[in-house]
């Protein structure tokens, strides 16, 4: 069974970049079906504007951030006033620290803007065990959220 | 010099056509990661003739390797009290894990080579920043031997839909009741995938609910310990050693607070002390509670640093149950109080100080320590 189960190789997993269908499926999960998509690049960056029926929700960046080693593929949704609509973790490479995945942990984001404080230990609470995956993650939506707000306040991302 | 021209070509070629067709797949030089975690300890015990000792206590490097999206190499090599040295006691260079890991989706993650027993909290997640006190719980070296490490394979996973449930379940190389002593239960029974014999397997297990903030874990070992010794018995699961153990981590603004319970049964502990000359019990069992409170939430809010003062109380006895024949030695019932300081101004730095009361039901041997130490982990 064990040598069976080395030789099945099912679909591979992506690395660094997330499969269209999970990103796909992140925005139709936060957002809502019926959203139109359009990829829009920032300072070389790509960022996804999420529209429906012409007027325009908001935003999402696909991103990483380093785990203990392996590096966690996450997404960052926020609406128009950049406040955060959800984090989803896309993939998630190491075998332990996984529950950053959960909804309990990752609905700590929502409705957190650029001005928070996005701190381990503070705003967001720590998974125990899990302590390098839940500050990675935390830092990386932290990141995101400047950035994003740094775009919409330059007026390069609309 | 004529073929260098073609050859370069070629290599150029050969390295181009892979590097398009994995568009998706990470540079190489993140394939390779290196991380590591050390401590250096000061210890003063009380009593006369007992001058300070300092102690590189260890300096441990991580090497992992991702040879594709599913099958992965992860060691931890480890250096304890700075150097070993020929004719010289002390120090230790050891292998802790080294094993594969072919991830066949996040439920299920085959693992197999040197492990680390899933049983309580330390022995798998032993960094200086992740536990208060200088030196590692008393509880997780004379009742869980930490860090216990054996041969083997398994599997891996969280159980998937949010539930926040883990579980890692092993076929480990098992113990040798040879080794087993009245005052440090099954620790010198380890083997440590040195030249092991492999006449005793064991099982090994572990079931784990993370919510945030909180996380509850049970663990079982099981295995024989006799390794075919006539006089013990032959079968694979002889003098079996059980153990069970549950623990609960649990964090809510700048209150922490950690506790584990274990019970280790030894069957026919009176054969192996009749084999061995030794006074081993037949029920090792204990635990420890701490709480601590980060003291820099009250004085400086706005500090992302943090300053936990703990206090944490350990009781165990390795001769909890004693076979015929053996008479219970009261010094071994243990009562270990640590209260301290640990100051961390990021999560993975760390420098400690506590002071210990080292009591026992018998009153003998009793003694303080105190003891400073500092730690990372990356």
């Amino acid at each position: 069974m064990l040598v069976l189960a080395l030789f099945t190789r099912a679909a591979p997993l992506a690395a660094q970049a997330a499969p269209a269908n999970k990103v796909a499926a992140s925005v139709a999960r936060i957002w809502g079906g019926g959203v139109t998509l359009d990829s829009v690049r920032v300072d070389s960056v790509e960022v996804l504007r999420v529209s429906k029926g012409g007027s325009l929700l908001g935003f999402a960046q696909v991103r990483n951030v380093k785990g203990k080693e392996r590096p966690i593929t996450y997404l960052v949704a926020i609406d128009t006033t950049g406040a955060t609509r959800d984090i989803d973790i896309l993939v998630y490479r190491e075998p332990q620290g996984g529950e950053v995945a959960n909804e309990a942990w990752r609905k700590q984001f929502r409705g957190k803007t650029a001005g928070d404080r996005l701190q381990v230990g503070k705003d967001i609470r720590n998974i125990s065990g899990a302590t390098i995956s839940s500050n990675s993650v935390t830092r990386g939506v932290r990141q995101a959220l400047a950035q994003l707000a740094a775009w919409r306040a330059a007026g390069t991302l609309r | 010099m004529r073929p260098a021209v073609p050859l370069a070509l070629l290599l150029a070629l050969a390295l181009a056509v892979p590097l398009a067709a994995q568009q998706s797949d990470e540079p190489d030089e993140e394939r390779t990661t290196i991380g590591g975690y050390g401590e250096v300890h000061f210890q003063n015990a009380s009593g006369p003739d007992t001058p300070g000792v300092v102690n590189v206590a260890r300096f441990v490097v991580f090497l992992s390797h991702q040879f594709n999206e599913r099958l992965a190499f992860r060691s931890e090599l480890e250096v304890e009290d700075t150097k070993v040295e020929g004719g010289s006691p002390g120090g230790e260079v050891a292998l802790e894990q080294i094993y594969l890991d072919y991830m066949l989706s996040p439920a299920f993650t085959l693992r197999a080579g040197l492990v680390l027993p899933p049983v309580g909290i330390l022995n798998e997640t032993h960094e200086p920043p992740t536990f208060n006190g200088v030196e590692r719980p008393a509880f997780d070296h004379d009742v869980i031997p930490s860090t216990w490490r054996d041969i083997g394979v398994g599997a891996v996973g969280t159980i998937p839909g949010s539930s926040g449930l883990s579980y890692r379940v092993y076929l480990l190389n098992g113990l040798l009741a040879s080794g087993f002593t009245a005052d440090e239960g099954i620790r010198s029974g380890r083997q440590e995938g040195r030249e092991a014999s492999f006449a005793n397997p064991s099982v090994t297990g572990r079931l784990e609910w993370a919510r945030p903030g909180l996380r509850i874990g049970g663990s079982f070992w099981y295995g024989g310990s006799a390794n075919q010794d006539p006089a013990l018995g032959t079968g694979t699961f002889d003098n079996a050693v059980a153990l069970v153990s549950a623990d609960a981590r649990y964090e809510t603004g700048p209150f922490s607070f950690r506790g584990v319970v274990a019970n280790i049964s030894i069957a026919d502990a009176d054969a192996i002390n009749a084999a061995f000359g030794g006074q081993v019990g037949s029920r090792i069992a204990g635990g420890y509670l701490e709480g601590a409170y980060n003291v820099l939430s009250a004085v400086a809010p706005a500090s992302s640093q943090r300053l936990d003062a703990f206090l944490r109380h350990e009781r165990y006895n390795t001769q909890a149950g004693v076979p015929d024949g053996v008479t219970r030695d009261d010094a071994l019932a243990r009562r270990i109080t640590t209260i301290g300081l640990t100051y961390k101004p990021v999560y993975n730095v760390v420098f400690k100080g506590d002071y210990q009361l080292r009591r026992n039901k018998a009153g003998i041997g009793e003694d303080q320590l105190f003891n400073l130490g500092v730690g990372y982990q990356f």
